[in-house]
């Protein structure tokens, strides 16, 4: 019996690979950056240490504040051209680090993960990309995950309400309304804020009752000016710019200043569309 | 030539389906089924996902080892198995009311006792976690249970010298890291059925006494609509009229909807005689108390469950004493002793 099923599954492997033999055949495949250049409206981000009250920025609405941490996930990329190009990232959840795909961590203070290289792209010419910021159940309900999922390997997540958080945007503001809180190893600065933006539960209202639940997993797709041609020997980038000032909005600290569930993280997450923007690509 | 290869490999793929699962059948007799997860012939299909994280023994064995040692909490001191006892179905002890973690914390919840887990698709009294991977996150890192960073736990897994090889053995892995911490005691709960109680035995032909088949009546007419199936609960959340204040908003705390102030999961009841006190906050010490709560004790709120308010008059659920005599001594049919002294599940 284990015998026949090993042979039936190697005959199996046998034929899946025949297939893709077939089609690599025909194409030719070349990579394409993705880079992610954060900013506070016009200005380059420099992280202060937590807690400091050197406030550099200052938002829309006129309030001082600055950044101790920023950043948020992306997953799910893709890339489309004209005459049906298509790239797919390949999203993979494993409990091994090394076999998870498709999940980036973009973190202000680690400069290389502001650079995704996709690999494999087939060759052709690209307008538009698309991708989620967050993390949306794929993520999530495949169970345990490793490497840039890994909860002990500073992933963000939720345990109280199982999910990632998307973006994670800390600092101080000079009218914060953070009292200082001292507990046992850890403590929250006072004038500090934490607007953790993450849910990704998506529950249609039953008829005539109030939504349930708030999906903060969004969706970009940016089109590009021009159409850029991924092949062999070509080195194709897409500059996105992603501004805080815009995903903060009108934002008031001294009311808003500690942002851990779904639904208060949702003026956030309105404001992701607006915030991600392509800036240029590059040939 | 391309459509006969995919034929091929559909035909193929049907065989090599099959052949998995049929190992996975109730009626395997003759095979070594002490580590695999057989799905009770009565019972609906797993939701574990078992595909990214097959039992094996030497995982299963690795995750009870786990349950077991108080180096998943901070100061050493509490297990999984403090809170969780196989006497009582894994439920609490019955001292501990409200659990009881580091530094004797007390938590806010009752424990619930831990079995067909592989059958849920969400986990806690309100549902906030939706796989079973991710459940002992929240007791390490709890600060009234184990007060402990998961990563720090991992630290204390690798410099623990018979902890490394174990890993290795389990999960071919050279490293230890979180993810198969989770999956090993993943595999040690979701091996936790319990499918061979009294009434499971009658549910396969096996004779009730007069007493338990009006029981079973009874709780068909009463009790059913909620505490549903197989499960004894169709999963969905619901306020049975507890109190009308509520400092622990249950389901509302994830859904973040008014509407579900006051609704916890509907429990499962199987071995519901071992695993007093109930309700998520331990009101009551008897099933006796739980009854008279449904006939008596019901309080209004805005969401009590529609169910509980169509007597004509006040609300909950007219019980005799006579029937609440029968529902218990068909409450005490779920009870699973096979379940209680497997000794597959012991710390020897
Ligand atoms: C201090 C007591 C305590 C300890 C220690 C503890 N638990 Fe729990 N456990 C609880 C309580 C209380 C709940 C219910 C919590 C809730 O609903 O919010 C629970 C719930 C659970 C559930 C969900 C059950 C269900 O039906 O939804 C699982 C699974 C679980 N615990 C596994 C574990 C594991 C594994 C460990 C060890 C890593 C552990 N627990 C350690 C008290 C404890
Ligand atoms: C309207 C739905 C509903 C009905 C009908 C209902 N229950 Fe419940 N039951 C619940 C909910 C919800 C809980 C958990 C409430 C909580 O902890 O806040 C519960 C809890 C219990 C518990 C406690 C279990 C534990 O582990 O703590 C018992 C026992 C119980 N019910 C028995 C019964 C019996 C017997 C009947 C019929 C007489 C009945 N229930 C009818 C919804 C219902």
């Amino acid at each position: 019996m284990k015998s026949i099923q090993l042979l039936a599954l190697s005959a199996l492997i046998l034929l899946f690979s025949a297939c893709k033999d077939d089609e690599l055949e025909a194409q030719t495949f070349g990579t394409f950056e993705v880079e992610f250049d954060n900013r506070v409206g016009s200005e380059a981000i420099s992280l202060e240490e937590a807690g400091s009250q050197n406030y550099s920025y200052t938002t829309a609405s006129g309030q001082a504040f600055n950044l101790s941490l920023f950043g948020y996930y992306i997953s799910k990329i893709k890339l489309e051209g004209p005459n049906g190009e298509l790239y797919e990232d390949e999203m993979k959840v494993s409990p091994h680090a090394d076999e998870v795909k498709g999940f980036y961590q973009v973190l202000q203070s680690e400069p290389a993960s502001r650079f995704i290289q996709l690999e494999n792209v087939p060759a052709g010419t690209y307008h538009r990309i698309t991708f989620t910021v967050g993390i949306a159940d794929e993520g999530i309900q495949d169970g345990a995950a490793g490497g840039i999922l890994d909860p002990a390997e500073g992933a963000w997540f939720w345990n109280w309400n199982a999910g990632y958080i998307g973006i994670a945007m800390e600092g101080s503001a000079q009218n914060s309304g953070q009292e200082e809180v001292v507990g046992d190893g850890w403590t929250i600065p006072a004038k500090s804020f934490a607007l953790h933006v993450g849910g990704w539960k998506d529950v249609p209202a039953a008829t005539g009752e109030e939504q349930r639940f708030v999906n903060n997993v969004k969706t970009i797709s940016l089109a590009f000016d021009s159409g850029v041609r991924v092949g062999e020997a070509l080195e194709p980038n897409a500059h996105i710019v992603v501004d805080v000032l815009k995903l903060l909005g009108n934002v008031d600290f001294s009311t808003t200043y500690s942002v851990h569930v779904p639904k208060a993280g949702q003026p956030f997450a309105e404001n992701i569309p607006a915030a991600f923007i392509l800036d240029h690509t590059h040939q | 030539m391309k459509t006969a290869q995919k034929y091929a490999h559909l035909a193929l793929s049907w065989v090599c389906i099959g052949m998995l699962f049929s190992c996975h059948e109730d009626q395997d007799i003759g095979l070594d089924n002490t580590y695999q997860f057989i799905r009770p012939a009565h019972f609906p299909e797993p939701v574990y996902t078992f595909e990214n994280n097959p039992v094996t023994k030497k995982g299963f064995e690795l995750g009870k080892k786990l349950f077991f040692d108080p180096i998943l909490s901070r100061d050493g001191s509490v297990s999984c198995n403090n809170c969780h006892i196989q006497g009582t179905a894994f439920a609490d002890a019955q001292q501990h009311p409200l659990s009881v973690g580091v530094e004797d914390r007390r938590g806010t919840r009752n424990a619930p006792s831990l079995t067909n887990l592989a059958f849920m698709k969400e986990f806690f009294w309100d549902g906030g976690v939706t796989h079973l991977d991710f459940t002992p996150t929240n007791a390490i890192e709890s600060e009234v249970e184990m007060d402990e960073s998961l990563a720090n736990v991992v630290k204390k897994l690798k410099a623990e010298a018979a902890y490394p090889p174990l890993f290795k053995e389990a999960f071919d892995i050279e490293e230890i890291t979180s993810p198969y911490m989770l999956q090993a005691l993943s595999q040690y709960l979701a091996m936790m059925v319990s499918a061979d109680s009294k009434y499971d035995q009658y549910v396969k032909g096996e004779a009730f006494s007069k007493e338990e088949l009006e029981g079973l009546a009874l709780f068909e007419d009463k009790c059913s609509a909620c505490h549903a199936g197989v499960l004894f609960s169709d999963f969905t959340y619901r306020n049975n009229g507890l109190s009308d204040t509520f400092p622990d908003e249950g389901r509302a705390r994830i859904t973040e909807f008014a509407g579900d102030i006051g609704k916890f999961r509907v429990p499962s009841l199987r071995n519901v005689a071992l695993t007093a006190p109930y309700m998520h906050n331990a009101r009551f010490k008897t099933l006796q108390e739980v009854l008279d709560h449904y006939d008596t004790g019901v309080v209004d709120s805005p969401t009590l469950d529609p169910l509980l308010k169509k007597r004509e008059r006040g609300l909950g659920i007219a019980l005799s004493e006579d029937e609440k005599t029968k529902i218990i001594a068909f409450l005490h049919t779920l009870t699973d002793r096979t379940f209680i002294s497997d000794t597959r599940f012991m710390n020897r």
